[in-house]
C-alpha cells in the first residue's frame, strides 16, 4: 500500500516535471526524474554487501530506510554534465534510498532558473554557486552543524581551501568544487606560423595585442578569441589589480562595500586596447562573440583564433578536443600591465556545492556534498573538471593518472600558487554586477563605433559600479 | 419519501444548471480559471511590484513609491530599446501585412492546390515563434552562414549582419515578415467576402487589374486591414524570442527589443520591481499607439454601414 502511494507520487512528480520542462523554452535541459519502478526494484534486488558498504561511504546511513529524493542542479559544459551524471549514478547505486532529480544549464540560464526558484522558495537541495554567492546568501544553509556532527568531512581540506567558501564570520557556506585560476590558452603552432612572439611569464597586454594583431594580419583569423563576459574580469578585476603595488587596488574593495580604486582612468588603456583590436579584427566583434556560447565552440577550438581566456579547469576539455584535431594547446599566464608588475590573478574557488535553506533533506544533501568532494571513486569520474580538488588525497590520486591536458593545468596552478599574491583579495561579485558587466561590454562597442571615447567608457563603467553601493 | 426529496432536489439542480447564466459560466470556467490565475493575479501583482524594489534574488519587497517610474526616464538602455522597438514595429508590421495580403491575393484564386499552398505558407507562423527557427535564422545570417556563402559565391563581399549596429535588426524584421501566415488566413477570408459583382461591374466599365485592386479590393478589405494592423502591432511590440536567441540584444543594444530588456532587468539584473514598472510603461505606450490607429481608422477604413 505504502509503496503504491510512493510510486504514485513519484509518477505524479514525473508528470509535473515533464510539464515544467515543456513550459520553459529557454531551459536547454529537461528535468530528469527517476522512474517510479526503479526504487522498489533496487530495494529488493540490492545485494547485501551494498547495504553494508553504504555506511562506510556516507554517515547519513542511519536514515537508510527512508526514501529520499534530492534535487540538484549545476551549470557547465556537456563534459561536466556527463561526468556529474555518472557520479550521481554511482552515489545512487551506493545509497539505494537516495534518488536524484538533476537539472543542468548553461551559466546564464542557471541563474535565471535559480532566481525564480528563490522567489518561490523551492531552491534545489544541492546547488552550485560561484563568486556571486552574496546575492543568494539567504538561501544557503551553512554546513557548520554538519561538519561538527561529522556528516561533512573536512579533515583533508586545508584551512586556505576551506576559507575560500567561508563568510568573514566563519560560516562554511559550502565546500569548494576545486581550486581555479585564470590563464590564456593558446595554439603555439599558429603563433609560430604568423611569426608572433610566444607568450612568456612576463608578457604584457601590449605583447598580447601585438601578437594578436600580427596573427590576424598574417593568417586572417582572430588573433584572440572573445573573452565573452570574462572580458570584464580581464579588463576590470585583473587589470586594476595589476596596477600599483601588490594588493593596493582591486575593482571592488575587500569587504565588498565600495570601489577598490579611485581613478576611473586606470581602466582606460584596457578599453582602448580592446576597441582597437575589435576595429582591427584581431578580436571578435559583438556579432561574432554571440556565436560563441560556451568554451567548446570557442574560436580557439574551431581554429578561428590563436588564443582565448580560460578558467583553467576548462583547459583539459579544450586540450582534448584540439588534440583530436591534431593541434596541441598550451597555457600561458594572464598578460600583465608591466613585465615586473603584479600578476593580478589568484587561486580561488571555482564554484562550490551548497545545501539550500529550502531543502527538506539538508542532512542527506550535506552527506552527498561531502562524498562528492572527498570520495576518490567519485572524483575519478569527475576528473577535476570543476577545478583542482581541494581534498589532498583526491588530488594525489588524480595526479597519478592525469591526462596531458590536466598535467599542464596542474603545473600551471602550481606556478600561480608560487607567484606573489596579496594577503587578502576580493574575488566576489556584488548583487547587480551582471548589469555593470553588460554595460561595460556595450561601452566598448560604443568606443568601437566612435560614439564615446575610451576615457568616457571608463568613467561610465566606474559610475555604474559605484551605483551598486548606493 | 426519500426518493421524492432527492427527485425534487435533482429537479431544482437541473433547473439551476440548465439556466443560461449558469451553463454559460460552467463552460467558461476553464477560461475564467486560467485567466484569473495566470493573467489577472500576475497583472495585479506586477502593478504592486512596480512600486517596490522587489528582486527575485533576495526577495526583499520595500515600497519605494514612484522611484522606479522616475528612473525610467534617465535610463539610456531603455530609451534606446524603446526606439529600436519602434523601428522594429514600424518596419516589420507593414512589411508583414503587405506580404500577407499579396500571398492571400494569389491564393484566393480558385485552384485545386490552394488548400495545400495555404497550409504550406501558414507553416512558418506555426513554427516561427520557436527557439529552433530562431537558431536556424542565426545560422543563416552568421558570418559564415548560408547567405554570406552565397554572397561570396557570386562575388559579393560578406556582410557582418550581427556585428554591425545598423544592420543587426534587419534579419529580425525579415524573420517577422516571414511569419505572415495568420494575417494571410484572415486576409484570404476577407477577400472571399467581397462580392464578385463589384469586379464584374468594374470590368464592364473597363477597369484594369490594379484599378480593381485599389478601388474595390483594398476599400472592401480595410476593416480587416485594421484588425490585422492592430493585432500585429501589439504582437510586434512583445517580440522576445528572436532578439533573445539570435543576437542577445547586441551589438551595443541595437537589437535590444523592449521585451528582452524587461526580461534582462527582471531575471538577469535581479530588478523585478523596475521590470514591472517598465512593463506598465510599455502598456501606456502601446495603448496610445493602438488608440491612434483606431482614431485614424475613420479616415481610411471603409464601412458599408456608413454608406447606407
Amino acid at each position: 500500500m505504502k509503496k503504491k502511494t510512493v510510486s504514485l507520487m513519484m509518477a505524479a512528480m514525473l508528470a509535473v516535471s515533464m510539464l515544467a520542462g515543456c513550459g520553459s523554452d529557454a531551459a536547454p535541459a529537461g528535468a530528469q526524474a527517476t522512474t517510479p519502478e526503479a526504487p522498489a526494484k533496487e530495494e529488493t534486488a540490492a545485494p547485501a554487501e551494498t547495504v553494508t558498504e553504504a555506511p562506510a561511504e556516507t554517515p547519513a546511513a542511519d536514515a537508510a530506510a527512508e526514501e529520499i529524493t534530492l534535487r540538484m542542479a549545476w551549470w557547465g559544459s556537456q563534459d561536466r554534465h556527463d561526468k556529474t551524471i555518472a557520479a550521481i549514478e554511482l552515489y545512487e547505486s551506493l545509497n539505494p534510498n537516495v534518488h536524484f532529480e538533476y537539472e543542468y544549464y548553461s551559466f546564464d540560464d542557471y541563474f535565471t532558473e535559480l532566481n525564480t526558484l528563490v522567489a518561490s522558495d523551492e531552491v534545489w537541495d544541492v546547488f552550485q554557486l560561484g563568486g556571486n554567492f552574496p546575492t543568494y546568501i539567504d538561501k544557503i544553509h551553512p554546513l557548520n552543524e554538519f561538519i561538527d556532527s561529522g556528516i561533512v568531512d573536512t579533515s583533508k581540506f586545508s584551512d586556505t581551501n576551506l576559507k575560500t567558501t567561508q563568510t568573514t564570520d566563519g560560516q562554511q557556506l559550502g565546500l569548494t568544487n576545486g581550486i581555479n585560476t585564470y590563464g590564456i590558452a593558446y595554439d603555439p603552432a599558429l603563433f609560430e606560423e604568423a611569426g608572433a612572439a610566444l607568450p612568456t611569464d612576463t608578457w604584457t597586454w601590449a605583447d598580447y595585442q601585438a601578437a594578436a594583431d600580427l596573427i590576424t594580419e598574417k593568417l586572417g583569423i582572430f588573433g584572440s578569441s572573445t573573452f565573452l563576459s570574462s572580458d570584464f574580469i580581464a579588463g576590470c578585476s585583473t587589470y586594476i589589480g595589476q596596477q600599483g603595488s601588490l594588493g593596493q587596488y582591486g575593482f571592488f574593495n575587500l569587504d565588498l562595500t565600495g570601489m577598490g580604486f579611485d581613478d576611473p582612468e586606470m581602466l582606460t588603456p584596457f578599453i582602448q586596447m580592446r576597441a582597437d583590436m575589435i576595429k582591427k579584427g584581431s578580436y571578435p566583434d559583438a556579432g561574432a562573440s554571440a556565436e560563441v556560447t560556451n568554451i567548446e565552440n570557442d574560436f580557439l577550438v574551431t581554429g578561428e583564433a590563436a588564443m582565448t581566456w580560460v578558467a583553467v579547469n576548462q583547459f583539459p576539455t579544450i586540450y582534448d578536443v584540439c588534440q583530436e584535431q591534431g593541434r596541441t594547446l598550451a597555457l600561458a599566464t594572464v598578460p600583465k600591465v608591466t613585465p615586473d608588475g603584479n600578476a593580478g590573478v589568484v587561486l580561488q574557488s571555482s564554484q562550490m556545492l551548497c545545501v539550500s535553506e529550502d531543502s527538506e533533506h539538508k542532512e542527506a544533501a550535506a552527506a552527498f556534498i561531502s562524498w562528492f568532494e572527498n570520495d576518490v571513486d567519485a572524483n575519478n569520474i569527475l576528473r577535476a573538471e570543476r577545478g583542482i580538488p581541494a581534498n589532498e588525497d583526491v588530488r594525489a590520486a588524480l595526479s597519478t593518472q592525469a591526462t596531458p591536458g590536466q598535467q599542464i593545468m596542474y603545473a600551471y596552478v602550481d606556478k600561480v600558487s608560487k607567484m606573489d599574491t596579496p594577503e587578502k583579495v576580493n574575488v566576489l561579485s556584488p548583487d547587480g554586477q551582471a548589469e555593470v558587466q553588460d554595460h561595460y561590454l556595450n561601452y566598448i562597442q560604443q568606443v568601437v563605433s566612435g560614439e564615446i571615447t575610451a576615457s568616457d567608457a571608463a568613467q561610465k563603467t566606474y559610475a555604474d559600479a559605484e551605483a551598486l553601493f548606493k | 419519501m426519500g426518493t421524492a426529496t432527492s427527485n425534487s432536489s435533482k429537479n431544482t439542480f437541473r433547473k439551476w444548471i440548465y439556466s443560461d447564466a449558469v451553463v454559460g459560466h460552467v463552460f467558461a470556467a476553464p477560461f475564467i480559471f486560467g485567466f484569473v490565475v495566470f493573467s489577472l493575479v500576475p497583472i495585479l501583482m506586477s502593478f504592486y511590484y512596480s512600486f517596490t524594489d522587489f528582486s527575485l534574488g533576495n526577495k526583499q519587497v520595500i515600497f519605494i513609491g514612484l522611484e522606479n517610474f522616475k528612473s525610467l526616464f534617465g535610463d539610456e538602455v531603455l530609451s534606446k530599446s524603446l526606439l529600436k522597438t519602434l523601428q522594429y514595429v514600424l518596419l516589420s508590421v507593414p512589411l508583414k501585412l503587405a506580404f500577407a495580403l499579396l500571398v492571400a491575393f494569389i491564393l484566393v484564386k480558385p485552384s485545386k492546390m490552394v488548400s495545400i499552398y495555404r497550409s504550406l505558407y501558414y507553416l512558418p507562423s506555426l513554427i516561427g515563434g520557436s527557439v529552433a527557427v530562431a537558431l536556424v535564422w542565426k545560422q543563416l545570417f552568421a558570418r559564415k552562414g548560408l547567405f554570406n556563402s552565397i554572397a561570396k559565391e557570386i562575388g559579393l563581399s560578406a556582410i557582418n549582419w550581427f556585428g554591425d549596429e545598423k544592420l543587426a535588426i534587419y534579419p529580425l524584421i525579415l524573420m517577422s515578415a516571414w511569419q505572415f501566415g495568420s494575417s494571410m488566413i484572415i486576409f484570404a477570408a476577407g477577400l472571399k467576402e467581397i462580392p464578385v459583382s463589384y469586379y464584374e461591374a468594374a470590368e464592364v466599365d473597363g477597369a484594369k487589374g490594379w484599378q480593381k485592386f485599389f478601388r474595390i479590393t483594398l476599400p472592401c478589405l480595410s476593416p480587416i486591414v485594421l484588425y490585422n494592423l492592430v493585432m500585429q502591432t501589439i504582437s510586434a511590440f512583445m517580440t522576445f524570442t528572436q532578439a533573445f536567441i539570435i543576437t542577445g540584444g547586441g551589438p551595443n543594444n541595437a537589437t535590444m527589443l523592449y521585451a528582452l530588456n524587461v526580461y534582462n532587468q527582471a531575471f538577469k539584473y535581479n530588478k523585478m520591481g523596475y521590470a514591472c514598472a517598465m512593463s506598465w510603461f510599455m502598456l501606456v505606450v502601446m495603448s496610445i499607439i493602438t488608440f491612434l490607429i483606431f482614431k485614424t481608422s475613420k479616415f481610411w477604413v471603409f464601412s458599408e454601414a456608413d454608406q447606407s
